[in-house]
């Protein structure tokens, strides 16, 4: 009987945030080796052999792919005929913070009260791993296995990112055309192009952006719905081009999750336009007898 | 592909969108300490702080065991920073993102010029040499910082009142 024990959850968890950290995907390398074949932008090009570059020394090296190593933020997926240790979230917790020691993270986590966080009097932690996680989003699974992932979110996507209604008149065109005006806009003043668009429409704020989260968690730059390619396709008509010198290629690509809808002509669109390593993700599976007690 | 070796000797010439890669020894500083090294000059105060601006580059970075790479360069408290400083001899900015038709005047003026590059931290550190604060070390990865870099990629995206955002 293989018993899973908290350090083991731990280690899992502390090599998904760094794996998720340092390396880029097989579908980010082959999405970026298309995006440099069709560039004919000589300074556009450059750009792009210097990121690919860049998640080559990443990998090879363990280094991060950016000194912004980002917010974790984790997704557990919990099969139903899963039944979980006691401690396990904790140990999610502490996977969290051995990964953010070992990569290391960027030691910014704010010190002090609500106002001295916030105004940021009180200085910065000098630990990486002081800087704790979002809060966990969960969804189930059918069958008996636990998916985990950790998505490091940068916080110049933070900037350009936006959740808010959109009074669709039950016209998709009137919906996409919004997206694609958000998106158009934020890609601009993004600074780290190509971007990644992910877009979550939902019944309420904190669905949408929720939904917007899932979308990063699933997407592949590889396969990519009609309505994906289209607000992509719309967004690189801008000619901003990576790092905002111009060029065919200032969105990578797009990632859109429509979850349920309220019987309304209002839909909660919330983006995040993601930057050009995102989205920094890595994902653990734990199978049924991992957890049996 | 034009090598720049900092400090810098002479006035440099350079063309927007030309290729460049940095050597030598540079500062790093972004929102916190460049307002503050911009007063530190304009009360004639750097010598006391052992700061020489002549013939700088500055790049706009945190320094952590996290590796460096850009900050947007238009936020406030830098953007408004890089006339003063260019005044006081830094001679390439290197950053991210639009700069406004002011700064990129004020870096002519000054025979200043304003280069981006890609955020790609891992490729940084391996073109670090060293590293060492050099002022406001209660700033922490925000201090001035002086590294030793071999080869840093940039390109020129202001030069002689001219930009690569023009579409902006």
């Amino acid at each position: 009987m293989r018993r899973l024990t908290s350090d083991k959850i731990i280690g899992n968890v502390a090599n998904t945030l760094i794996k998720a950290s340092v390396s880029f995907r097989t579908d980010q390398i082959k999405r970026y080796e298309a995006a440099l074949e069709a560039e004919t932008n000589m300074q556009a090009k450059w750009v792009l052999t210097n990121i690919l570059e860049n998640a080559k020394v990443g990998d090879e090296q363990k280094l991060p792919l950016c000194d912004d190593t980002g917010i974790p933020h984790v997704f557990l997926e919990i099969g139903d005929g899963v039944s979980l240790p006691a401690g396990f979230l904790k140990a999610v917790d502490q996977g969290i913070a051995q990964g953010l020691q070992k990569l290391p993270g960027r030691p910014m986590a704010v010190r002090g009260n609500d106002v001295e966080r916030l105004t940021q009097e009180a200085g910065l932690y000098s630990d990486p791993e002081k800087l704790i996680p979002a809060p966990i989003q969960v969804r189930r699974l059918p069958g008996e296995k636990v998916k985990l992932t950790v998505l490091m979110l940068g916080g110049g996507p933070e900037i350009r990112g936006k959740t808010m209604r959109v009074f669709h008149k039950h016209s998709l065109e009137v919906i996409s055309n919004e997206m694609i005006s958000w998106a158009k806009e934020g890609a601009t003043l993004l600074g780290c192009q190509p971007c990644v668009l992910a877009f979550g429409i939902g019944r309420t704020n904190v669905e949408a952006a929720s939904l917007a989260l899932e979308a990063m968690k699933d997407g592949d730059l590889l396969e990519q719905s009609n309505l994906e390619q289209y607000l992509t396709d719309e967004v690189n008509k801008s000619n901003v081009g990576p790092l905002g010198v111009g060029g065919s290629t200032t969105a990578l690509g797009t990632f859109i999750k429509v979850g349920p809808q309220r019987a309304s002509g209002v839909r909660v669109v919330s983006l995040r336009v993601g930057c050009c390593f995102d989205p920094r993700k890595a994902t653990y599976q734990w199978s049924a007898q991992d957890f049996d007690q | 592909m034009k090598k720049v070796y900092c400090p810098i000797k002479g006035e440099l010439s350079l063309e927007l969108y030309e290729e460049i890669e940095i050597y030598g020894k540079i500062f790093t500083g972004r929102d916190a300490v460049l307002p503050k090294i911009a007063t530190l000059y304009q009360e004639g105060r750097l010598s006391e702080f052992g700061i020489d601006l002549a013939g700088s580059v500055i790049f706009h970075t945190a320094v952590s065991d996290a590796g460096i790479g850009p900050t947007s360069s238009n936020k406030f408290d830098i953007e408004s920073t890089i006339p003063i400083l260019s005044k006081a001899g830094v001679k390439l900015h290197l950053g991210k993102g639009a700069l406004k038709k002011d700064t990129i005047d004020a870096l002519k003026e000054n025979q200043s010029y304003f280069a981006i590059t890609p955020p790609t931290s891992a490729l940084f550190s391996s073109k670090i040499l060293s590293q060492r604060v050099v002022a406001f070390s209660d700033e922490g990865i925000e201090a001035l910082h002086e590294l030793e870099v071999a080869g840093i990629p940039a390109i020129i995206a202001a030069a002689n009142g001219k930009t690569v955002f023009g579409y902006l």
